[in-house]
């Protein structure tokens, strides 16, 4: 199992809420840093980080996964990132899906209802 | 993590299906253990007490719990939770004391809002698959739901509420101040609860408490105040009530109570205020009171009949006014003033409609029809509209500035275009016009031709050609004169007063019957050269001098040395001329040497004897009336301040009564041939055509002139029918047949 290609570097804890980013921790305990815009692909992620009453999560600016590994994380990440680059412009390019990974991808997905 | 063998091997394998991550559970208690969190969840939730919460956390467990199937036991309990809460609630809301109620009901919605909201957004998965499938309300709704069975609609709470929304609006309107936020937000609360719930429990008690009110409040302001008084009051009432709506109450709210203000204080009133003595609508006209006048027609505009109902109440009133204006017989003394005041009044309310009615189309029909109405009640008005416009258009006239005068005229057309006796109309202008033109007192050209355009316009050509004629004539008379003077040697006019000689076509000017009398022997001598030099040139012709209508200029040297140049009528210098052989003559004596008719005759020496400042002759003895040895001479001792003196001008005046009579007789007698030739007209087109048919045609084709009367015109078919221009159908007496 080839170990996640990137590794986005934590930054330091942002409690701004209009700062741009959110941090998504995976089981294994890897941090993947976004951009909010970017989590907000996913309407789960988007009504947890717009609900009102102060979550901890909103507070603190970060997500645990306990049920999402890694290498489904970081895949999400990407396809946060292809759809946004994707959506406003004409062109698609094709978003890359390995096999052997689509059926936890297509659970992860369920959840996080993106 | 994943089975197997890694390895670097990028071939593809065959999809693998793993184990769950997670524990599968079988265990029994999952269900009461996963409630148990959210159960807890939601209590901290609305016990402000979130922040510890992980939303992943409960949003997974709800997840889990869809997917295991446990959907509708989830939501049931749920609902039941959800109704714990709200009852708490209910218990605070119910302890609330007077003033705190909306206060604590507020609060309490907003906390319910609040934690819908997360709730909803924790339970989102089950929203978004187990309730679109099983029909089931979604959670924020349903949430709504129960706040409003639970709170709202509760027994303890739904009359209350009402009730203190209601005192509140009371209290404002009755002066007072109150909290218009918490009003606002309690009214969107409802809004937000359903349009129904918003109209059931609120708007339409709303609506009944306000009738009341205005109902009530009309009667008490009806009896005490006078009509623009309420009229205010209402204006601030409508506005207040809008104001009301867009401050706290929904928009579509506006126009119901709206409808409710203006059927209490207004449609309810109408015939009282609009009619209400000294202060309704009749008054308000006469005084001219443009404010109050605005007012009511923008809130009458609101009721049904409402501007219905002010245009009637003012056409007959403009009607009775208008009518003892035209039948008062103070008023008939002075036709001018008469023509002014109905000119002054249809300004009037020209300006009424305009400022206060906002130019409206049907309440310038009724002003038009109304005119139309009393002006023709009186038959002397064409002729009184003809004095007025020749008082106008003679010299000397107030109305220095020539747009002036062009307006005023155009406002004459406008009552000209109301009388119904057009034809007489014309027939009076004519004479005016004439005497105008030929003493010599037309003001300007310009101005009797544009009199002339417009009543062409109006009428059509065959109105004002004859008239046009009147105006030919005197040019070719200017040139016709010129050329008998360049022509004729001056020996033979040596001596020979100046003359100017007006030749009339005897078609274009009103027609009198002329006695001529006997003129001074200078002037005979030179007009018989001047009617032979005339028939040099226009063979075939015949001259006759009317005497009646000329002047002349006399220079006299008075016996004091005083010299002035007299201005007289063509009678007058008859008269005059007689003194320069006697001294003293009787009126007898006069009458015989001038053969002039008695009546003008007396007329004549009365404004030469008689008229202060203008006496050049002396009448002894000095009464008034002329017998017939009434002695006259020339008056030594008549002094002016003027070099030229004007006596007798030939103005024209309104007629004795039995000119007017001789006059509508002439009209009467004009009126046969149109009549008829109007019959035959339509006769030729329609061939046969009914009795009450031809008198419909007849009338509709004259009116434009005049309105026939239908006993002449019954008489002129008859006629027609013995001249074989018809007949009557052999079957049927009421049909007519077209002979041609």
């Amino acid at each position: 199992m080839p170990p996640p290609r990137e590794h986005h570097q934590p930054h330091e804890e942002d409690d701004d809420d209009t700062a741009g980013v959110v941090k998504l921790i995976s089981t294994e305990g890897f941090e993947f840093v976004v951009d909010k815009k970017a989590a907000m692909v996913s309407n789960t992620l988007r009504n947890m980080l717009t609900s009102p009453g102060g979550f901890s999560e909103t507070r603190q600016g970060e997500v645990r996964f306990p049920e999402i590994p890694s290498h489904i994380l970081e895949k999400i990440c990407q396809y946060f990132y292809w759809s946004l680059h994707y959506s406003s412009g004409k062109e698609t390019a094709e978003f890359q899906i390995e096999p052997e990974i689509t059926l936890e991808l297509m659970m992860a997905a369920n959840y996080l209802d993106t | 993590m994943m089975n197997g063998g890694g390895g670097g091997g990028q071939k593809k394998r065959a999809p693998r299906i793993e184990p769950f991550r997670h524990r599968v559970e079988t265990d029994p208690k999952f269900f009461d253990k996963s409630w148990r969190k959210l159960h807890d969840a939601i209590r901290e939730i609305y016990n402000h007490n979130a922040s510890g919460l992980s939303f992943e956390e409960l949003y997974r467990t709800a997840y889990n719990m869809v997917l295991n199937k446990f959907a509708p036991q989830l939501y049931e309990k749920l609902t039941e939770n959800m109704k714990e809460h709200l009852e708490d609630m209910r218990t605070c809301i119910d302890a609330a004391q007077g003033g705190l109620f909306l206060e604590e009901l507020q609060r309490k919605w907003n906390d319910h809002n609040k934690a819908l909201t997360m709730i909803r957004d924790i339970l989102m998965y089950m929203d978004r698959t187990y309730i679109p499938t099983n029909k089931k309300t979604p959670v924020f709704d349903h949430g709504l739901e129960l706040w409003r069975d639970t709170i709202v609609r509760s027994p303890t709470i739904q009359g209350r509420l009402s009730d203190t929304l209601l005192e509140l609006i009371h209290s404002e309107r009755t002066g007072e101040v109150i909290n218009r936020g918490l009003m606002r937000t309690t009214t969107k609360m409802l809004m937000d609860l359903g349009l129904s719930v918003y109209q059931d429990d609120f708007e339409r008690p709303f609506l009944e408490v306000s009738a009341s009110f205005y109902s009530g409040e009309s009667q008490q302001f009806i009896e005490c105040c006078a009509c623009g008084e309420y009229l205010k009051q209402a204006e601030r009432r409508l506005s207040e009530e809008s104001e009301r709506v867009s401050q706290y109450l929904d928009v579509k709210t506006h126009e119901k109570i709206t409808a409710v203000v203006v059927n209490e204080m207004l449609a309810n009133h109408m015939q009282r205020l609009i009619l209400m003595e000294n202060s309704g609508l009749v008054n308000m006209l006469v005084e001219d009171r443009y404010e109050d006048l605005t007012r009511m027609y923008t809130l009458f505009n609101h009721v049904p009949d409402g501007l219905t109902t002010i245009r009637s109440v003012m056409a007959s009133h403009i009607k009775d006014t208008g009518k003892s204006l035209v039948t008062d017989p103070e008023r008939l003394k002075d036709p001018v003033d008469f023509v002014q005041r109905l000119l002054n009044m249809k300004d009037k309310y020209d300006n009424i409609i305009n400022v206060s009615f906002s130019n409206d189309k049907s309440f310038l029909n009724a002003l038009n029809s109304s005119f139309e109405h009393f002006i023709n009640l009186n038959n002397r008005s064409p002729e009184f509209i003809s004095l007025f416009v020749d008082d106008k258009l003679r010299k000397g006239v107030k109305e220095a500035n020539e747009e002036d005068l062009e307006t005023v005229l155009d406002k004459v057309m406008m009552l000209f275009r109301y009388l119904q006796e057009k034809d007489l109309f014309e027939k009076y202008y004519k004479q005016h016009l004439a005497k105008r033109l030929l003493s010599g007192r037309a003001a300007s050209d310009d101005s009797e031709r544009s009199m002339l355009v417009k009543l062409k316009t109006e009428c059509g050509y065959q109105f004002t050609s004859k008239l046009e004629g009147m105006f030919t004539d005197l040019k070719t008379s200017e040139d016709t004169t010129q050329g008998f003077y360049a022509s004729t040697s001056s020996e033979l006019l040596a001596d020979a007063p100046t003359i100017s000689v007006q030749i009339l076509t005897t078609g274009s000017w009103p027609t009198q019957t002329c006695n001529t009398c006997n003129l001074p022997p200078e002037i005979v001598s030179v007009s018989e050269k001047f009617r032979a030099y005339y028939l040099g040139t226009h063979n075939g012709r015949r001259l006759t001098w009317q005497t009646n209508m000329g002047h002349a200029d006399i220079k006299a040297t008075f016996g004091n040395g005083s010299k002035h140049e007299l201005n007289v009528s063509t009678y007058q210098m008859c008269v005059l001329m007689l003194f320069n052989s006697s001294d003293v003559l009787t009126y007898r004596e006069i009458e015989q040497s001038t053969a002039i008719p008695a009546a003008d005759l007396k007329r004549c020496l009365q404004s030469l004897a008689l008229v202060k400042g203008k006496q050049v002759l002396r009448k002894e003895p000095m009464s008034r009336d002329i017998a017939d040895d009434d002695s006259f001479f020339v008056n030594d001792k008549f002094t002016s301040k003027l070099f030229k003196v004007k006596i007798g001008t030939v103005a024209a005046q309104k007629e004795t009564d039995p000119e007017k009579l001789e006059t509508r007789q002439r009209v009467e007698e004009d009126r046969k041939p149109q009549i008829e030739a109007a019959i035959v007209r339509i006769m030729k087109s329609r061939r046969v055509l009914d009795h009450n048919s031809i008198m419909m045609e007849v009338t509709k084709q004259l009116q434009p002139r005049f309105m026939p009367n239908p006993v002449v015109i019954k008489k002129r078919i008859e006629s027609l029918i013995e001249r074989e221009f018809l007949e009557r159908d052999k079957t049927d007496r009421k049909m007519y047949r077209y002979l041609a």
